[in-house]
């Protein structure tokens, strides 16, 4: 009996040596379920989705066809219970459209630190006027894109269903028309099991 | 001693279903669409299982856009990740990092489409990978 113990100590020893935590580099487009809160997983499928639906949309695929629409991102409300960086979606969101050709856009959060480097490039006396950048020739925003993001969760013992909804518009700024919207939804579920296996 | 041994085999065999590495098969078409050429796989296990049924491909704008339906060959439920990698007419990848697994849950005996749009304007060849 004693042996067989020992031998049952070794055999565990052994399996569980073979998953003791250590850091290490993963894939960051894996699937990733660590709980059911906002993860890596959501934001991609939230981004990739968007962007595929905006790029097919005929409306979108005529408007790009010979030019490249000028966009700026105003925000997603977070109407979440959970601390969401929606900023990091629309700056996936942003980087997918900017290198698809099909959009240009120009960033609010900088406007300031343009605005003294302008002022330093014309004022300062230091620069070349004749490699200054000229006041009052930026391009005006065409297109705003704004959004949505809520979430329903409900728990039953030890169940826990979150749902996600995110929502993304573009709309033109001058004639304040909704050019495109699209939703994605996301849902999951988390029921711990008997043995935690 | 008789009731060991079988725990001792559970628990090994929990433990290491809990550390398995995921496996990946994969599916190619050519730029002259339609027809499959290659199926590379890996896993043989879910290349039984999974089947492409139908391939379609359309330029909408100047971007490829894809639509493949995929069969769940298996009688049960099926729950596995797939993703497009696209490729320009030199075989460079086109946005390797920018490509996310997605996951698709199908019923068993069940078909579904999943389609993906290129990136950008020069990936004229792509590839579907799907894994556990």
């Amino acid at each position: 009996m004693l042996r067989v113990l020992s031998m049952l100590l070794l055999g565990s020893a052994l399996a569980l040596s073979g998953c003791a935590s250590k850091v290490d580099y993963g894939d960051a487009q894996a699937r990733e379920t660590v709980n059911t809160d906002f993860g890596s997983t959501d934001l991609q499928m939230i981004a990739a989705k968007m962007v595929d639906d905006m790029m097919v949309f005929p409306p979108i695929v005529q408007m790009t066809q010979n030019r490249r629409p000028v966009v700026f991102v105003d925000r997603i409300k977070n109407k979440t219970t959970e601390h969401v960086d929606t900023e990091s979606i629309t700056d996936t969101i942003q980087s997918k459209l900017i290198n698809s050709g099909k959009f240009r856009f120009v960033d609010m959060s900088v406007v300031d630190r343009v605005r003294q480097q302008l002022d330093y490039q014309s004022d300062s006396g230091l620069v070349d006027p004749s490699t200054a950048a000229a006041m009052g020739r930026q391009i005006g925003a065409e297109m705003m894109m704004y959004g949505n993001f809520s979430s329903i969760v409900k728990r039953d013992g030890s169940t826990k269903d979150v749902y996600y909804k995110f929502t993304l518009k573009l709309l033109n700024i001058q004639t304040g028309i909704i050019e495109w919207t699209n939703e994605k939804e996301i849902r999951k579920t988390r029921s711990k099991s008997l043995f935690g296996l | 001693m008789t009731l060991l041994r079988p725990m001792l085999a559970l628990l090994l065999a929990a433990m290491l279903a809990a550390c398995s590495a995921t496996n990946m098969g994969r599916m190619e078409v050519d730029e002259d669409g339609q027809t499959i050429t290659k199926v590379y796989s890996s896993n043989s296990l879910l290349a039984s299982r999974i089947s492409v049924q139908d391939l379609k491909q359309k330029t909408v704008g100047d971007l490829l856009y894809i639509q493949a339906t995929l069969e769940n060959d298996w009688k049960f439920e099926l729950d596995f990740q797939y993703k497009f990698k696209w490729f320009d007419k030199d075989g460079f990848e086109q946005a390797p990092e920018g490509q996310p697994w997605r996951q698709v849950v199908m019923a068993g005996r069940s078909q579904n489409s999943v389609q993906a749009v290129a990136p950008n304007p020069s990936a004229v060849r792509f590839e579907i990978w799907v894994r556990e």
